[in-house]
């Protein structure tokens, strides 16, 4: 017996309160769900290739606010630590220095961290996630913009993963995983906590009701 | 022949001997240094305590061996449907492998194995590369008995599947090889292939070795002063082009050599659906191949083999640990034409067509041409400038151009995607043109990405991922790859296709 069937009372019990946590927009997809296809009304008709649902056009939901506080706190603390190292370099090695060397790599140093800066938020925007009736969209990158799509009846299984700092915050990151290995997983970071439940929930519904 | 294996029971008794020296030569690796020492010492140490001390190892690694396989034991437990192996001296540990997880059962035959005359049996399983189990030593009845005991199960709850119906017909073993490649084919594939791998292992050994030679003369090889002397510049290039072709000699004889002794006596058969592969000279493998499993087949074959009508085949089935990722490859090194179709029939139920054909854009060749053309040659001549010395090798530069030149323009001619009802193949290499053949129903999820400045020229990037790796497609027409990405998700999803 595969591990997936095996009876789990955490599963269960959270199969139990799937209906009565999530939200009402959750439960909206959670009613369209496949529809097995019933042998007294096969239909085999052509599919017209240019009216099927684009994945281009969805909209696109933007991550948690507050998201965008914790990639500032990490960016800003990975540039006090390469502040500090500079400094101390700098103070160490006092002889090796000239007045004009120290201001030129400082002023290097400071680009650099203002060009961290702009692309964390940057990227902050680009990324984005939808969830429609049949699979999950992610979108992220500044100079390359890419699109990753994972039909449900694809997903192995859900994780939910909580930061230190995200904590603070109140959010979550979503792991999805599929048997395709690490590139083909799919992870959304920076959702509140509570819908981020709500949406492994509604995976994991998702994941049972295809076998 | 049918056995029973709810008891525990245990391997050949003569496994201890191969226990024996598989622990010997784990120790032997992991006190090389020490032993090396000796060696060098040999003379100033009392050679009475040597033989007294390598008599000893040999008895406490006999020992050790008596004990790994009195604690060997392995057995299938029937209520739980699990297969279990207990093993270890000091530390137990103690495997169990759900039935129905178990993926691949192979048994192979090392040198030691065969001269003993037993065999080893490894099940693979779909979770994870650390929870595979590994039989060192049994009988080959017993081996084939375990084997059909522990597939047999999976056939048990894979008949429930309406689609498995068909495989039941089929279940006549046939135990005549439907292809063996001969040993002519073998040559054929050993001078016409692997070129670049044969290379860098040369290369690989050559540095090595003259890094040896380096440590223990306190010569430069590479960067011997009478170097120069003896060979006047004049004859540098004769010089290079004779060692270049000594190289590809070596190559030859190398490749010719290894693929002889790894494929030898390569026979497929087919067994209840499956094809059974069983190959080699020195170490017998033998292998299993499920078509349900299978997620990306690679056909390749380069100018001399298409005129000798040989090519090779490379077929990835699904793995879960990263690790195992390129052990799960199993090659058919050469069939011809006709056979291939056959094999691609069992797996496929069909030979796949090519269908629709999508071109990368131009800016690939201008952007390759780039990366491997201007820059590097940009960087020889600034540095070249600086160094003098360097600019005596500036008529390589040309034969560099027109050699790169020719294997990107072909590289870009043979880069195709194509798309029909049931495949994507995607055609690549410049010398080697490979077509990597998946199922539309194996992909998991879809990537595509674009560059910020390549919107207007409506290019992109697209990425399938299998269970068996990647494939990606670089600079098609971007409105055309959305178009099939939606036309897949939506065969994907309405149906329930079985990806493994």
């Amino acid at each position: 017996m595969p591990f997936w069937k095996k009876e789990n009372p955490i599963l269960g019990r959270i199969n139990g309160c799937l209906r009565l946590v999530i939200s009402v927009q959750l439960l909206v997809f959670s009613l369209h769900q496949t529809q097995k296809i019933n042998m007294e009304n096969f239909t085999n008709e052509t599919i017209d290739t240019t009216n099927l649902p684009k994945y281009e056009e969805v909209a696109f939901t933007s991550l948690h606010p507050n998201y965008k506080k914790v990639v500032l706190l990490n960016v800003s603390v990975f540039s006090v630590i390469a502040i500090i190292g500079f400094s101390a370099l700098v103070f160490f090695n006092k002889g090796e220095f000239t007045q004009t060397n120290i201001l030129t790599l400082g002023s290097a140093l400071l680009v650099v961290i203002a060009l961290v800066f702009f692309f964390s938020l940057l990227s902050f925007r680009k990324k984005g996630f939808a969830f429609r009736n049949h699979d999950v969209l992610y979108r992220s990158g500044i100079i390359a913009t890419s699109t990753m799509v994972i039909p449900y009846n694809r997903i192995q299984h859900v994780a939910l993963h909580e930061g230190l700092v995200s904590r603070y915050f109140g959010l979550a990151k979503i792991e999805i995983f599929t048997a395709g290995g690490h590139s083909s997983d799919i992870e959304i970071p920076g959702i509140a906590k509570a819908q981020a439940e709500d949406i492994k929930q509604l995976l994991m519904g998702k994941i049972q009701k295809q076998l | 022949m049918e056995m029973n294996f709810n008891a525990p029971q245990r391997q050949s008794a003569v496994g201890i001997v191969v226990m024996f020296f598989d622990t010997l030569r784990q120790y032997i690796k992991a006190f090389f240094p020490l032993l090396i020492i000796w060696i060098v010492n040999f003379n100033k140490v009392n050679k009475w305590y040597l033989i007294l001390g390598a008599l000893a190892v040999v008895l406490v690694v006999a020992l050790i061996a008596f004990l790994k396989y009195k604690n060997f034991t392995f057995y299938i437990d029937d209520e739980n449907e699990e297969f279990i192996i207990n093993e270890g001296v000091f530390n137990k540990t103690i495997t169990t492998i759900q039935l129905d997880k178990i993926q691949q059962v192979n048994i192979n035959q090392s040198l030691l194995q065969r001269i003993i005359g037993v065999y080893e049996l490894e099940v693979d399983t779909a979770g994870g590369s650390n929870k595979e189990g590994k039989i060192k030593a049994v009988s080959h009845p017993l081996a084939l008995s375990l084997k059909s005991r522990l597939l047999e199960n999976e056939k048990k709850t894979k008949t429930v599947i309406a689609s498995e119906a068909s495989q039941e017909t089929e279940q006549i073993i046939t135990d005549k090889p439907f292809i063996s490649i001969g040993f002519l084919t073998l040559l054929k594939v050993g001078i016409t292939s692997n070129y670049v791998k044969s290379f860098s292992l040369l290369l690989i050994f050559f540095f090595t070795a003259s890094d040896y030679i380096n440590k223990i003369t306190g010569h430069d090889v590479l960067n011997d002063g009478d170097f120069d002397n003896y060979v006047t510049k004049g004859a540098v290039l004769s010089t290079l082009l004779l060692f270049v072709l000594f190289l590809f000699g070596v190559v030859l004889v190398i490749n010719l050599f290894r693929i002889v002794v790894r494929y030898f006596d390569y026979k497929i058969t087919k067994q209840k659906g499956s094809l059974l592969l069983s190959f080699g000279l020195i170490n017998t493998k033998s292998t299993i191949l499920k078509p349900e499993k299978v997620q990306i087949t690679t056909v390749s074959r380069n100018y001399f083999q298409k005129k000798m009508n040989i090519l090779e085949m490379k077929i990835k089935q699904a793995t879960s640990g990263e690790k195992t990722k390129h052990n799960a490859a199993i090659d058919i090194p050469g069939c011809n034409t006709l056979e291939k179709d056959e094999i691609l029939k069992l797996l496929f139920q069909q030979v796949p067509q090519k269908g629709y054909m999508m071109k990368p854009n131009f800016r690939k060749l201008v952007f390759s041409i780039f990366l491997t053309i201007v820059l590097p040659l940009l960087g020889f001549f600034i540095v070249a400038n600086n160094v003098d010395e360097l600019n005596e090798f500036a008529y390589i530069t040309p034969y560099y151009v027109v050699f790169v030149g020719l294997i990107l323009y072909f590289g870009y001619r043979n880069y195709r995607l194509f798309i029909s009802d049931d495949f994507i193949i995607k055609q690549s290499g410049a010398w080697d043109i490979s077509d990597e053949i998946i199922r539309k129903e194996k992909i998991q999820a879809i990537t595509t990405s674009q560059l910020f400045w390549h919107k207007g020229a409506d290019i992109g990037y697209l990425t399938l991922h299998t269970a068996g790796g990647n494939i990606g497609f670089q600079l098609g027409n971007y409105t055309k790859i959305k178009q099939y990405v939606n036309l897949w998700l939506y065969e994907i999803e309405t149906s329930d296709s079985n990806w493994m």
